[in-house]
Order: C-alpha cells, then sequence, then structure tokens
C-alpha cells in the first residue's frame, strides 16, 4: 500500500517536472539550442516569487505566479533578444552552449551574492499539507493540484502550436529559419518569443517547486538536469513523452527516498543512465 | 518607370563575387526570362533581390523604393516573392498550413486559399498531408501556391520545373496565365530555355555572373543564344 | 608577416622555461609558489578541456569527475600502500583513463549538448555515491593518511616541480599530437563528421582516445591539486566549478589553440588576485566578472582572445590551429562555376 503511494505521489512530481523539462524541450525544438541557464532562470523566478510574498504577505504566494510569469517572460524575451540570438545561427554548435553556460554562472553567483546561499522555500500554508483520502491513500491536494496544472498547460501549449497562426509559425521557423522570412516573418523575433515562453513555463515549474521542497541559489543546476533528463527520456522533441519522462523520474525518485533518504536526485540520476544506455532514443520516439 | 529596376548589383560570397554589375528591369505585369548555365548566378541574383543573401552592393529599387539593403521580411511585404529552388516548404506542417504561411505578411488581394485551390485541385485533396508525402510536383504547386498566398506584385520563380514530368510542367506553366491575370509580373528562372522563351516577353541570359544577353524572347538566333549561354 | 618558430627556438625556449620552473622555488616565497602551482595545474586542466572541446569538439561539463576519480585513487591507494603519494601518482591518470574508456560506450551515442550534459549527470552520480561510501570517508572526506611520509621542507617546491613539468609534458605532447596525422585527423573531426570520415579518419576512434587521454591529464592534475592540500572531500572534488573554470579559461584565451589557455590563465589568476584583493570582492563576484567576460569573448570573438590577437599582430607561437573553416570558399573552387552546363 504504501508503495503504491509511493507511486502516485511519484506520477504527481512528475507533472512538475514535465513543465521543468517541457520549457527546455521547446527552446531545444525551435532553435535547436539546448539553454544550460534554464535552471538558473527557474530559481530566479523561485525568488521573485518569495520576494513578491514579503512584499505581500497577505496575497497568496500562488496568486504570485502571475506577475513572475509575466517577469520571465519579459525576461525570456530581453535575454533571447540580447545574448542568444547573436550566436544561435553560428556555424559552430558549441556556441549557444557555452554562452549559454556562461549565463547560468553569471545568474547563479549574482543570486549568491544578493540573495545569500540559505535555503528558502514559498510557504502555501494550509494547502502544502491538505491532502485527500481515496481507497486508503493518502494523496496531497497541491501535488495533484500540480499535475493537473501541468497536464493542462501541455493541452494548452499543444493547441497553440497546433492550431494558431503564431504556432505554425514557430513550427515553420523551426523547419527553415531563412525561408520564414519571405513570409515576412523575422525568425529572430520568433526565437523572442519562444525563449520568453519557455522562461515563462519554467516560472510555473520553478515556483511550484519552490512550494515543494527549499530551494538555494546553486539548485539551478539540480533543476537543469532533470529538465534535461525529462526531455531525453522523453524522445527529443516529444511534449507528452515529456510528461512521460517527468513521470517515470519522479517516480524513481521518490522510491529512492524511500529506501535511502538522503538519496536525493541519485535514483532520478541513475533511472535517466540506465535508459540512455538501453534506449538512447527516449520513451516515446516521435515528433511533436 | 519599371517595377523592378536593378542598376549595378554585384553580390559576393565572402571573398567571392558571383555576380557582377548587373542591370536588370521588368515592368508591370510583365513576364521576364533569366536563363544560364548551371552555377551562372540565377539563384544568387534572385536570392539577393529578396533579401536573403545580404552581401550586395548597387541600387535595387522595387515600385520606386529603395530595397538594396532590405531586409527579406520587409521585401516580402512589398509584395515582391520568391519561390525558392527546390521548393523549400516546412516539413512539420501540412500543405494547408504551408499555404496559410504565405498570408502571414498580410498583403491584401485576391488571392485566398480557396482560390489557390481552384488553381491547383490536387493540393485541396492534400491539404492534411505533409510535403514529405506529395509528389514533386505536388510539392512545387504547393510552393508556388503559398508564393502567391502573398499577394505579388512580382513573383521571382526559382527553377520550378526542376525534376518535374513534362506534363506536370506543363500543368504548372498553364497556371501562369492564371496568376498574369492578375497583374502579377514574373521572372522566371529555368533550365528549359525553350520553355522560358515561350512564356515571357523578354529574356537575360547570365553567364558566370555577368548579363551576356538582354533583349525580346521572340525572334532570338539560336547561335546568339548558344553564345550567350555557354560563352565560347 | 609571420614568425615560424623553428626547432631550435622551440629547444630554446623549452631550456629556459625548464630553467625557470627549476630555479623559481629558490627565490619565490611560499605563497607565491603555492599559487603559481595552481596556475600550473589549473593551465593543464583546461588543455586537456580544451584537448575534447577545441579540437574533438565534445564539451564535457563534468570533467570534475575525472579529477576527483584521480585524486581518490591517489588518496586511496597511497593510503592501502603506505608509501609517500609521489610514488603512487600514476595510478591517478590510469584510474581516470579506465572510467573514461568505459563510459565512452554510453556517452559518445550522444552529441554536442547531450554529450555535455549527460557527463555532468555522470559526475553527479559518482558525486552522490562517493557521498554515500564510508570506505572513502562519506560526506566529510578523507586527510592523505601518509601525509607523516611527506618531507615538508620539501613539500611546496616538489609540488610546484610536479604542475611545472606536468604543464610542459602536456603542452609538447600536445603540439607534437597537434602536428602528427592524429592531431589533424582529430580537427577535420572537429571541422566536420562526414568530411572527415569520407577522408577516411575514424571520427569514434579519434575522439575516444582524445576523451581517454583528456581524462587521464585532469586526473592526475586533480590528484596533484588535492595532494597539495592533503585532503580531499566530494564536496569539493565534485564541484562543478572545475568545469567551469576549465571551460572560462579555454573559451576567454581561445578554444582549439595550444596559447589560448596560458592567456586564459593569466587572465584567470590575474583577475581572481585584482578582484578577491585591492577590490576586496568576494568569490562569487569574481565568478560574474569572469562569466561576464567570457561571454562578451563569446559574442564579440567567437574563436577566443588569443586567435584574434593573433589575426591582429600576426604572431605565431605554437600554432597547431588550421586556417579558419570557410565553407564558403571550399564549394566555389576555381571551375566550379562551369561544372555542368544545362
Ligand atoms: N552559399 C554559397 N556559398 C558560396 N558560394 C555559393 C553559395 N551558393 C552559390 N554559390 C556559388 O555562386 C555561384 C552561383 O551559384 P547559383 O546557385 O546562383 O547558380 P545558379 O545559376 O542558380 O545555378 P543552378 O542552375 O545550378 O541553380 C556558383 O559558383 C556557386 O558555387
Ligand atoms: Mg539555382
Amino acid at each position: 500500500m504504501i508503495w503504491v503511494e509511493t507511486l502516485i505521489n511519484g506520477a504527481l512530481l512528475g507533472g512538475l517536472y514535465g513543465l521543468l523539462g517541457i520549457g527546455l524541450a521547446l527552446v531545444f525544438g525551435v532553435m535547436r539550442v539546448v539553454n544550460i541557464a534554464h535552471g538558473e532562470f527557474m530559481v530566479l523566478s523561485a525568488f521573485c516569487a518569495v520576494l513578491l510574498s514579503n512584499l505581500f504577505p497577505q496575497v497568496s504566494p500562488l496568486l504570485m505566479l502571475i506577475p513572475v510569469i509575466a517577469l520571465s517572460f519579459a525576461v525570456g524575451w530581453l535575454y533571447q533578444a540580447a545574448i542568444v540570438n547573436r550566436v544561435v545561427t553560428s556555424p559552430d554548435p558549441l556556441s549557444p552552449l557555452l554562452l549559454t553556460f556562461g549565463v547560468s554562472v553569471i545568474l547563479r553567483n549574482v543570486m549568491v551574492e544578493i540573495f545569500g546561499a540559505d535555503v528558502r522555500s514559498l510557504q502555501v500554508g494550509e494547502l502544502s499539507r491538505a491532502s485527500l483520502e481515496i481507497a486508503g491513500l493518502n494523496i496531497g491536494i497541491m501535488p495533484l493540484l500540480t499535475l493537473v496544472l501541468a497536464a493542462l498547460l501541455f493541452m494548452a501549449l499543444q493547441l497553440v502550436l497546433r492550431h494558431t497562426e503564431f504556432g505554425r509559425i514557430v513550427r515553420a521557423t523551426a523547419d527553415r529559419r531563412d525561408i520564414v522570412r519571405l513570409s515576412g516573418v523575422k525568425p529572430d523575433r520568433v526565437y523572442n518569443y519562444v525563449m520568453g515562453l519557455s522562461l515563462a513555463l519554467g516560472a510555473i515549474g520553478g515556483v511550484l517547486l519552490a512550494v515543494r521542497s527549499g530551494f538555494t541559489p546553486f539548485s539551478g543546476a539540480e533543476r537543469l538536469l532533470i529538465a534535461f533528463e525529462v526531455v531525453v527520456l522523453g524522445g527529443l522533441g516529444s511534449f507528452w513523452g515529456a510528461l512521460l519522462g517527468g513521470i517515470a523520474l519522479g517516480m524513481a525518485q521518490l522510491i529512492g527516498l524511500k529506501i535511502d533518504p538522503n538519496a536525493g536526485l541519485l535514483y532520478a540520476h541513475l533511472l535517466f543512465f540506465i535508459m540512455l544506455l538501453i534506449r538512447p532514443s527516449g520513451l516515446v520516439s516521435s515528433r511533436v | 518607370m519599371a517595377l523592378l529596376d536593378v542598376n549595378g548589383l554585384q553580390i559576393f560570397y565572402g571573398d567571392l563575387q558571383a555576380v557582377f554589375d548587373m542591370n536588370f528591369t521588368v515592368a508591370d505585369g510583365e513576364a521576364v526570362a533569366l536563363v544560364g548555365a548551371n552555377g551562372a548566378g540565377k539563384s544568387t541574383f534572385l536570392k539577393a533581390l529578396v533579401g536573403l543573401n545580404e552581401e550586395r552592393r548597387g541600387a535595387v529599387h522595387f515600385d520606386g523604393i529603395d530595397i538594396s539593403q532590405m531586409p527579406a521580411e520587409q521585401v516580402s511585404r512589398l509584395g515582391l516573392i520568391m519561390v525558392p529552388e527546390g521548393r523549400l516548404l516546412f516539413d512539420s506542417l501540412t500543405i494547408e498550413e504551408n499555404l496559410l504561411m504565405g498570408s502571414v505578411n498580410r498583403r491584401k488581394g485576391s488571392w485566398t486559399l480557396r482560390r489557390v485551390f481552384d488553381l491547383f485541385p490536387i493540393l485541396e485533396e492534400r491539404r492534411r498531408m505533409f510535403p514529405g508525402q506529395l509528389s514533386g510536383g505536388q510539392q512545387q504547386m504547393a510552393a508556388i501556391g503559398r508564393a502567391l498566398m502573398s499577394n505579388p506584385r512580382l513573383l521571382l520563380c526559382d527553377e520550378i520545373s526542376l525534376g518535374l514530368a513534362p506534363v506536370v510542367v506543363e500543368q504548372i506553366y498553364r497556371s501562369f496565365a492564371d496568376i498574369r491575370r492578375e497583374g502579377t509580373a514574373v521572372v522566371l528562372v529555368e533550365q528549359d530555355v525553350k520553355r522560358a522563351l515561350a512564356t515571357s516577353e523578354r529574356i537575360y541570359c547570365l553567364l558566370k555572373g555577368r548579363v551576356s544577353l538582354t533583349g525580346p524572347a521572340q525572334g532570338l538566333q539560336p547561335e546568339q543564344l548558344t553564345h550567350a549561354y555557354f560563352g565560347n | 608577416m609571420t614568425l615560424m618558430p623553428t626547432r631550435t627556438i622551440l629547444l630554446a625556449c623549452a631550456i629556459v622555461l625548464v630553467a625557470i620552473i627549476a630555479g623559481a622555488p629558490f627565490v619565490l616565497n611560499e605563497g607565491i609558489l603555492r599559487l603559481a602551482t595552481e596556475c600550473l595545474l589549473l593551465l593543464t586542466m583546461a588543455q586537456m578541456w580544451n584537448l575534447l572541446a577545441g579540437y574533438a569538439g565534445l564539451v564535457s561539463l563534468g570533467h570534475q569527475v575525472f579529477i576527483a576519480f584521480g585524486a581518490y585513487a591517489l588518496f586511496l591507494t597511497s593510503g592501502w600502500l603506505e608509501v609517500t603519494p609521489i610514488w603512487v601518482l600514476p595510478v591517478a591518470p590510469l584510474v581516470a583513463a579506465a572510467v573514461a574508456a568505459i563510459i565512452a560506450f554510453p556517452l559518445f551515442r550522444l552529441r554536442d549538448a547531450y554529450f555535455s550534459i549527460a557527463m555532468w549527470v555522470f559526475a553527479e552520480i559518482i558525486g552522490a555515491f562517493t557521498m554515500k561510501s564510508q570506505a572513502v570517508g562519506g560526506t566529510s572526506g578523507v586527510p592523505l593518511a601518509t601525509s607523516k611520509l611527506i618531507d615538508f621542507d620539501w613539500f611546496e617546491p616538489t609540488m610546484f616541480w610536479l604542475a611545472g613539468g606536468l604543464t610542459l609534458v602536456t603542452i609538447a605532447a600536445l603540439y607534437k599530437m597537434m602536428t602528427s596525422s592524429f592531431g589533424l585527423g582529430l580537427m577535420s573531426v572537429r571541422d566536420n563528421d562526414l568530411a572527415a570520415m569520407s577522408v577516411g579518419v575514424d571520427v569514434r576512434h579519434n575522439r575516444f582516445i582524445a576523451f581517454v587521454l583528456s581524462a587521464a591529464g585532469c586526473g592526475l592534475a586533480g590528484a596533484l591539486s588535492f595532494m597539495g592540500n592533503l585532503f580531499i572531500a566530494p564536496l569539493a572534488a565534485f564541484d562543478v566549478n572545475w568545469s567551469v573554470y576549465m571551460m572560462f579559461i579555454v573559451i576567454i584565451g581561445g578554444i582549439g589553440t595550444l596559447e589560448g589557455p596560458i592567456l586564459g590563465v593569466i587572465i584567470f589568476f590575474g583577475l581572481r588576485e585584482l578582484m578577491t584583493g585591492p577590490l576586496g570582492l568576494s568569490g562569487g563576484w569574481y565568478l560574474v566578472g569572469l562569466g561576464i567576460i567570457a561571454v562578451v569573448v563569446m559574442i564579440v570573438a567567437p574563436r577566443g582572445i588569443w586567435p584574434a590577437l593573433r589575426d591582429r599582430l600576426g604572431v605565431r607561437l605554437l600554432d597547431v590551429h588550421r586556417a579558419a573553416p570557410r565553407p564558403a570558399a571550399a564549394t566555389i573552387l576555381p571551375g566550379a562555376s562551369e561544372r555542368v552546363t544545362g
């Protein structure tokens, strides 16, 4: 019974992990760039949420998601416009990798200097402890809400990409960056929006993860690795795959924690590594 | 005043010059053929016109507007539209979505999805398919359709008959009658010189990046053309 | 105008450098000597990282794992055998190389960023196991058990000589390697997989060798580095900042060149001494400063400062770098415009 509960909680956590991965997958899918600073941006958004909820203690921290998402979108837009676009067409595939890695080091250390290295978390009061009792299983409300939110976001993103003009433009730009210009589209601007969207999705994941467990400026690396593992496990570029990958990792992590309370992310990393050995193309190998 | 007026255009790839001192005009509603051997610089020239090749010098005016240094996305909004060599459709978009990409630049005009489907009925049948599932000729129709969706004033077609069966080429060329009825001017880059001549009013021949011959399409001496085409 | 050094000039330089390294401990005070040792070890690591990234085109964000393997191997074997750590130094590169040879199999299926991050995940996994394993000291780490066998009068100078020797040997070996057919094959791998394969270069094989060598070098340098501290703990050994340092040094100085990392190390330590010394800033701000320099360099001079300087000054020192790749020029060879007539 306790194991069933662990598996269910793992799946719920996995929804959150899927959210971490989806932003990374989006940027990779559209511009073939792995944004190494993705984790640091998530942590930054969590810090913003903490700051805001200190400023307005009477407002529920979950409502802070709205300004934080807006801010993250703007930050992503500027980050792409000011920095990433300069190397995105570089003939050397290493350039964006090294550049975004440099940005992650800068962000991490700026956060250390400004916010200190103490563990922070986002308190949502009652909600974080509330739980449901279904068939003798104890299921937290907050994780459940998170998974539902993740699934809704995945669907929304899918709808936007499939059925709107914006989505068409994004997919066309991913296919042929030069040719969309013949239709009056500026690929750099598309990239700006995509990075904004990616960081906005990351912010949702980052804030919800901060509700679940504490974070420090150094948590970015951990978040990036999870996001990355989700993407690879899910099969590059597949959205639902990312959700599945997240669920697999979430389960692995919670089972690991049951076996060894100090395991941290070790079992999630191990699952990833083993999967890499036996199925390098991911769990689901279909395209978007 | 010509619709397109190119004066002394030079185009480069790094240290290498691909097109030299090009003079070229197209009048409103006119059809012009641009021929030349492989590597003569035809595609390079078209790409430079629409702004995809940015290493260029010289004067280019479209409808009186200086477009010599204009980025591609702005040129597109003026109605100077290219059907690129090799079709270059968007592989993860359906045929219908590919066509709709043409209307992203929001140019007003009579071309709509409906009219493109009327022109190439096979595309309507295949609207939900992906480019990879279409034959070469159907892909070429989609590429032309995408360009038409931008309501071009001047349509630049780069080797639209390449690799297609004669019947399909015939069908595509017949569609030009419809296209030109709207007053759209056309530049046809072709390997098939005869067909290019039959469809256009004037011709330019390029040889190693230079115009080697220009004049009315009708009444050309074959030797004259061979000489301009191959040099020697 | 280029200045090509002949063999004799290089040889003379080498002799002068050996003499300087031999004599330095007698003139420098202990603090400076320690700093110099640190510089030289980091330079070696950077060269090793560059061997992989700059020549073989594989960016590793988990190279700290080889540093840690080398260092732990040294500490443990020296403890088991109860001999002075210097005599067991060779185990460090061997263990690191063996580990690299094994994990190359899964990792080489991945390219670009996927390889980079998978390396990082691997380092995290090993780091987590190390912290759990009491046999290697767990989270609190282990002191060098045989430190009583060390002659502390000569410890700092010996460390310096070892580091200096390692640096010189590394650079000489890399120079030799990069001017050999193996090196040329390797560089063609970085430029273009397919082209390299079509002229008969065994891409995977060359990458594999570069990976193993790079791991071995980092293992040895890491072992020396922790031996100097007489203590090792997982948080320090598996610190991702090792990769950060190596990477910043290489990209600031000049990726894919031998001189680049030298310039990079000078900037790295110069900035550190300046920012944490006279300016009194913390280590965090120092990393921020370094990161900003790296990002600016990446944007303004993507190949690094040294290649940009070299092009401007026309100086060639240990030039193993081929002409900048110019795909455009390659396709427009004279005559290409007359390929076929239609
Ligand atoms: N991207 C490029 N980089 C460098 N040189 C190029 C590039 N594209 C074309 N060239 C060169 O420019 C010259 C003109 O090429 P272009 O493609 O314009 O010829 P073309 O007349 O369209 O030939 P084809 O009939 O084969 O399509 C050729 O010598 C070609 O090698
Ligand atoms: Mg062409």
